[in-house]
C-alpha cells in the first residue's frame, strides 16, 4: 500500500502517492502545466523550466520547477497564477526565438500565450532538453550520447565525437526529439523566421483555457504527458 | 614527531613551543600572500634567509614567511618585531641594509616606510597605518602570525585548542548550539545560518556523512578564500574537524580550484602535518573520533562553486547543478548527508569555540555577526584584503581603509559580491556591510568581492562585462540562464554599440526578473543582478546611450569620438608618435588632427598628452 499525500493545486484538493512530482499530480488531475524536458518514464532534470509553479509556504511563494518538486502533505501550489503565466510565457518566448524551426516549440509558445517576439530569431537546432540523452542512458543503458561543453557551447554528442559501439542506431533519441518535426509550412528560411501561431485554432481560444487540460492537439507535438 | 595522544599532551606541547619562542630576539615577517607573490616577495625572503646564514644571525633572528596580510598595494611587505616596524615595497637589494640598520642597530630606514597619503607623514609601525586601523582582523591577524607550512606556528597561537575543548566532553548538540548562539552565517555568498545546516545534517538519516570545504573561489577580483587557505590552512582543517564532530562525519573534502596551486600545496602539507600530529586519522587526541580529509582539485569552472555542482564534480561527474528541492544536508555527496561550507566559514569556527559565541556575536549587526573579509579592488588607492566587522559602512571601507580613489577622480559606485552581486551608487555608501541590507538594495555581500568604480567607468559596460562572464560560465543546463543571460547580453551589447532602442530597457528588466525567478541554481538566479542593479541606480546612463547615443563615461567605443582641442594643443607630437594606427596628422608646433576613419579609439593618445588637449565626446 502506497502512502498517500494530499495537496492543493490551483485550489483543487488532490490525493496522490508519496514520491509523485507536483507536475505528474497536476497532469493526472487534468491541470495543464506546459512542459518540454519532462517525459513520463524518464528521470526529471528541470532543464526547460516551462513547468514552473508557485510553491506557497508560510505566506511566501517561491517559483520552482514542478517536475523536480515532490509532493508533500498540505502543500499549496499555484500552477497558473498571473505571475507564473508571465514567467512561463517569457521562457517560451526565449525558446521559440532560439529555435523557431520546431513544430513542438512553436506549439508550446502558443500554449504559453506568446503572441509577439521581442528578440531577434536564431536558428538553433537543439534546445538541450536532454530527452535523447536520458532515453539512451535510462531505457537502453547505452550512454551512447551525452552533453559536452558548457554554456553556449553545450551540445549533445557521442563520447569524443565518435560513435561508440553501444549505439545501435535504434533512433529512440530521434523519436523523442522535439526538434525533429518542423512547423507545418516546412523549415523557415534564414532571416525570415516567424512566430507561427497557426495552431491557436486547435486549442479553442487558449487564452481562456490556460489552466485546464483540454487535451489540445498542441500536446501531441511535444509529447505532452496527457497524450501518452 | 610522535602523535599527540591526548589533550594534556597538546597543552604540554604548546607550553614547550611558547617557552622556546619567547627567547627569539627579533622576528622578521615577510608576507607571502598572492599580492606579494606578484611583486616577487619570494626573492626578498630568499635574500633574508641568505643574509641570515652568512651573517650568522640565525640564532637571534627568525624569519617567517606568512600568508596574506591584506595590504597588497604595498607588497612585498616586511614587518620587523618586536618593534612592529612596517616596510613596504621591499626589494631584495634593501635586505642587507634592513638587517644592518634596523635589526642590528635598531634604526628605522626612512625611505622604506609607508607614507600616509592624507597627512603626507611617514608611518613607522604597522599598527599606525590607516589601512589597518579601521579593520577588525580576527582571521587575517592569524595569517600574520603563522607560517602556513608550520603546524607548530599554528599550535603556538592556540591552534587545535578549540578541537581539544570540543573533544574533552562537549556534546555535539552543544557545539551546534554554540555556533547557533554566535550567529555565524555562511561566508560563501548565501549567508545561510551555519548552525541550522549542521543541525539538519546531524538529524539526517544515514551512518555515513561528509563535510566539504568549498574553496572554488571563482569571482573575478576575489581572493579571500585563497588568502586564508594559503595563509592559514590549519584553521580550516580545525574548523572542519569541529564541524565533523558536531554532525558526526568521518570524512571530509577540500574542493580547491587547481588555479590556486599554492593553496593546493599548503592544504596538502597541512593535512600531512595534521595526520602526523594525530589531529587527523583514527582516535584523534585519544577521543576515539576518526576523521580524514582529501583534497579534490577543481578545473576552475565558476559553476562548480555551486554546492550541488561541486558535489557532482567530486563524484567525477560533469559539474552542473541539480534542483535543490532535496537538500544536500540530506542527500548530498554520494547521496549521503553532507555539510558544505565556505573556507572563511570553516576558519571562523575554531575562534568561536575558543573565544565563545558571545565574543563573536558581539561583533556585527543584528542579523550579521562577526567579521567579513572583503577583497578590495578597482579604482581605489589601497587594494587588498580587508577584514571588517559587519555593520562597518561601505564608506569606511572605500574611503578610510581603501584611501579613496586611486587617481583623484570621483568614486561613482561599488560593485559588491562578484558577478552575482550588484552595483551600489556612491550616495548609498552609508549602508553597512550586512547580508540582508545589501540584498534589499539589489546587491549582496556575496563572497566578499568589492570593486570600486570611478566616474570614468561606464555602468552599462560594467553590466556587459559581468553578463559576458556569466554567459560564458553558465553550465548551460537550464533555459533561463543559458538563453536568458545570453539575450540580456545581446540587449546590453546593442545599447553599448549604439543600436539600443527605448523599449529594450523594460525588456531587459523583465527578462532579468524572469531569469532571477526561474533559473535552476543560485548562480542563475543571481546572474541578472549586475544588469538589474545598474538599471535601478544608473538608468540615466542607459538612457543616455539610447536616446543621445553617447556614453557619459567615455568608455563605449561605438559612441565616442576623440578630438583635439585647438585651444590646448601645442603640436608637441607626442600623440602623433604614440598612435598605433597613424591616425593623427600634424606638423611640429602646429595643431594636430585625428582622422576619424582611421581612429580605432584605443585610448592611448589622451594618456600621453601632457596638456590634456585630447577630449572624449
Amino acid at each position: 500500500m502506497h502512502q498517500k499525500v494530499t495537496l492543493t493545486i490551483d485550489g483543487a484538493n488532490m490525493t496522490v502517492a508519496k514520491g509523485t512530482s507536483v507536475l505528474d499530480a497536476a497532469l493526472y488531475y487534468a491541470i495543464c502545466i506546459p512542459h518540454l524536458c519532462h517525459l513520463p518514464t524518464l528521470s526529471d532534470i528541470g532543464a526547460c523550466r516551462l513547468c514552473i509553479v508557485e510553491h506557497v509556504q508560510n505566506g511566501r511563494s517561491k517559483i520552482t520547477a514542478s517536475c523536480t518538486l515532490l509532493v508533500q502533505e498540505g502543500m499549496v501550489i499555484r500552477a497558473n497564477s498571473e505571475r507564473v503565466r508571465t514567467l512561463r510565457r517569457n521562457i517560451a518566448e526565449l525558446l521559440v526565438t532560439q529555435a523557431p524551426n520546431s513544430r513542438a516549440i512553436q506549439d508550446i509558445a502558443v500554449r504559453c500565450g506568446v503572441t509577439e517576439t521581442r528578440f531577434p530569431f536564431r536558428r538553433d537546432n537543439c534546445v538541450l532538453c536532454g530527452r535523447c540523452v536520458r532515453v539512451c542512458a535510462e531505457h537502453y543503458q547505452a550512454r551512447a550520447i551525452g552533453f559536452v561543453g558548457r554554456g553556449k557551447n553545450r551540445r549533445v554528442s557521442y563520447p569524443f565525437a565518435e560513435k561508440p559501439e553501444s549505439c545501435v542506431m535504434c533512433r529512440a533519441c530521434l523519436n523523442l526529439c522535439p526538434m525533429a518535426v518542423t512547423p507545418c509550412d516546412g523549415p523557415m528560411e534564414e532571416g525570415l523566421e516567424y512566430l507561427c501561431g497557426k495552431c491557436e485554432s486547435m486549442t479553442q481560444e487558449p487564452q481562456y483555457s490556460v489552466g485546464d487540460c483540454i487535451r489540445c492537439e498542441l500536446g501531441q507535438s511535444f509529447d505532452c504527458t496527457r497524450h501518452r | 614527531m610522535p602523535k599527540i595522544a591526548s589533550i594534556t599532551d597538546l597543552a604540554a606541547l604548546r607550553d614547550r613551543l611558547l617557552s622556546v619562542r619567547s627567547k627569539d630576539a627579533v622576528l622578521i615577517t615577510v608576507c607571502g600572500g598572492p599580492g606579494c607573490q606578484a611583486t616577487e616577495c619570494h626573492n626578498v625572503s630568499a635574500e633574508v634567509r641568505r643574509e641570515l646564514d652568512t651573517n650568522g644571525l640565525g640564532e637571534k633572528v627568525r624569519l617567517r614567511v606568512t600568508g596574506c596580510h591584506g595590504f597588497c598595494e604595498q607588497g612585498p611587505i616586511m614587518v620587523i618585531d618586536p618593534a612592529n616596524v612596517f616596510y613596504g615595497q621591499v626589494k631584495p637589494a634593501d635586505v642587507g641594509e634592513i638587517l644592518n640598520r634596523t635589526v642590528i642597530q635598531g634604526e628605522v630606514i626612512d625611505r622604506l616606510l609607508y607614507t600616509d597619503p592624507a597627512t603626507k607623514k611617514k608611518v613607522v609601525t604597522e599598527a599606525e597605518i590607516p589601512f589597518y586601523r579601521a579593520q577588525n582582523p580576527t582571521l587575517l591577524s592569524q595569517n600574520r602570525q603563522v607560517d602556513p607550512l608550520s603546524i607548530e606556528d599554528y599550535l603556538a597561537i592556540g591552534g587545535y585548542a578549540g578541537l581539544a575543548r570540543v573533544l574533552a566532553g562537549t556534546e555535539p548538540e552543544k557545539v551546534i548550539a554554540e555556533i547557533e548562539a554566535s550567529g555565524l552565517r555562511g561566508r560563501g555568498g548565501g549567508g545561510f545560518p551555519t548552525a541550522r545546516k549542521w543541525a539538519a545534517c546531524r538529524a539526517a538519516h544515514g551512518e555515513e556523512k561528509y563535510v566539504i570545504c568549498n574553496a572554488d573561489e571563482g569571482d573575478p577580483g576575489a581572493f579571500m578564500d585563497r588568502g586564508i587557505l594559503e595563509g592559514n590552512p590549519h584553521a580550516v582543517i580545525e574548523g572542519m574537524l569541529i564541524g565533523a564532530y558536531a554532525i558526526g562525519a568521518e570524512h571530509g573534502y577540500i574542493y580547491v580550484r587547481n588555479e590556486y596551486p599554492i593553496a593546493v600545496v599548503h592544504a596538502r602539507e597541512a593535512i600531512r602535518q595534521a595526520m602526523e600530529y594525530g589531529f587527523l586519522g583514527g582516535d584523534i587526541l585519544g577521543s576515539g573520533m576518526r576523521f580524514d580529509i582529501d583534497i579534490a582539485r577543481g578545473g576552475g569552472a565558476f559553476v562548480c562553486g555551486e554546492s550541488t555542482a561541486l558535489m557532482a564534480s567530486i563524484e567525477g561527474k560533469v559539474g552542473e547543478p541539480r534542483p535543490k528541492d532535496v537538500h544536500t544536508v540530506e542527500h548530498g555527496l554520494w547521496n549521503k548527508p553532507t555539510t558544505l561550507n565556505n573556507v572563511e566559514t570553516w576558519a571562523n569556527v575554531p575562534s568561536i569555540i575558543n573565544n565563545g559565541a558571545a565574543w563573536f556575536s558581539g561583533m556585527g549587526t543584528d542579523s550579521s555577526k562577526g567579521t567579513k573579509i572583503l577583497a578590495l579592488t578597482g579604482k581605489v588607492r589601497n587594494t587588498g584584503l580587508v577584514e571588517v566587522a559587519f555593520g562597518t559602512t561601505l564608506r569606511t571601507v572605500v574611503e578610510e581603509i581603501g584611501g579613496g580613489a586611486s587617481d583623484g577622480k570621483a568614486i561613482k559606485a561599488v560593485q559588491t559580491g562578484g558577478p552575482s552581486g550588484g552595483c551600489l551608487p556612491a550616495y548609498l555608501f552609508d549602508l553597512p556591510v550586512d547580508f540582508d541590507i545589501l540584498w534589499e538594495k539589489g546587491s549582496m555581500i556575496g563572497s566578499g568581492g568589492l570593486v570600486v568604480m570611478d566616474e570614468k567607468t561606464c555602468m552599462v559596460d560594467v553590466a556587459k562585462y559581468f553578463l559576458n562572464f556569466l554567459q560564458d560560465e553558465s553550465c548551460g543546463k537550464c533555459v533561463p540562464c543559458r538563453i536568458g543571460v545570453d539575450r540580456m547580453l545581446e540587449i546590453v551589447t546593442d545599447i553599448t554599440e549604439g543600436r539600443g532602442r527605448p523599449e529594450q530597457i523594460p525588456l531587459l528588466q523583465e527578462l532579468g526578473e524572469t531569469v532571477a525567478h526561474t533559473a535552476l541554481c543560485g548562480l542563475g538566479k543571481t546572474a541578472p543582478n549586475p544588469a538589474l542593479s545598474t538599471l535601478r541606480y544608473f538608468s540615466e546612463e542607459y538612457e543616455a546611450h539610447i536616446r543621445e547615443a553617447s556614453c557619459p563615461a567615455g568608455v563605449c567605443k561605438s559612441l565616442i569620438e576623440y578630438t583635439i582641442d585647438s585651444a590646448h594643443c601645442d603640436g608637441c607630437g607626442a600623440c602623433l608618435t604614440s598612435c598605433p594606427q597613424g591616425a593623427i596628422q600634424g606638423e611640429k608646433d602646429r595643431l594636430h588632427t585625428i582622422d576619424r576613419e582611421a581612429c580605432t579609439k584605443c585610448g592611448i593618445c589622451p594618456t600621453v598628452c601632457a596638456r590634456n588637449a585630447i577630449t572624449v565626446q
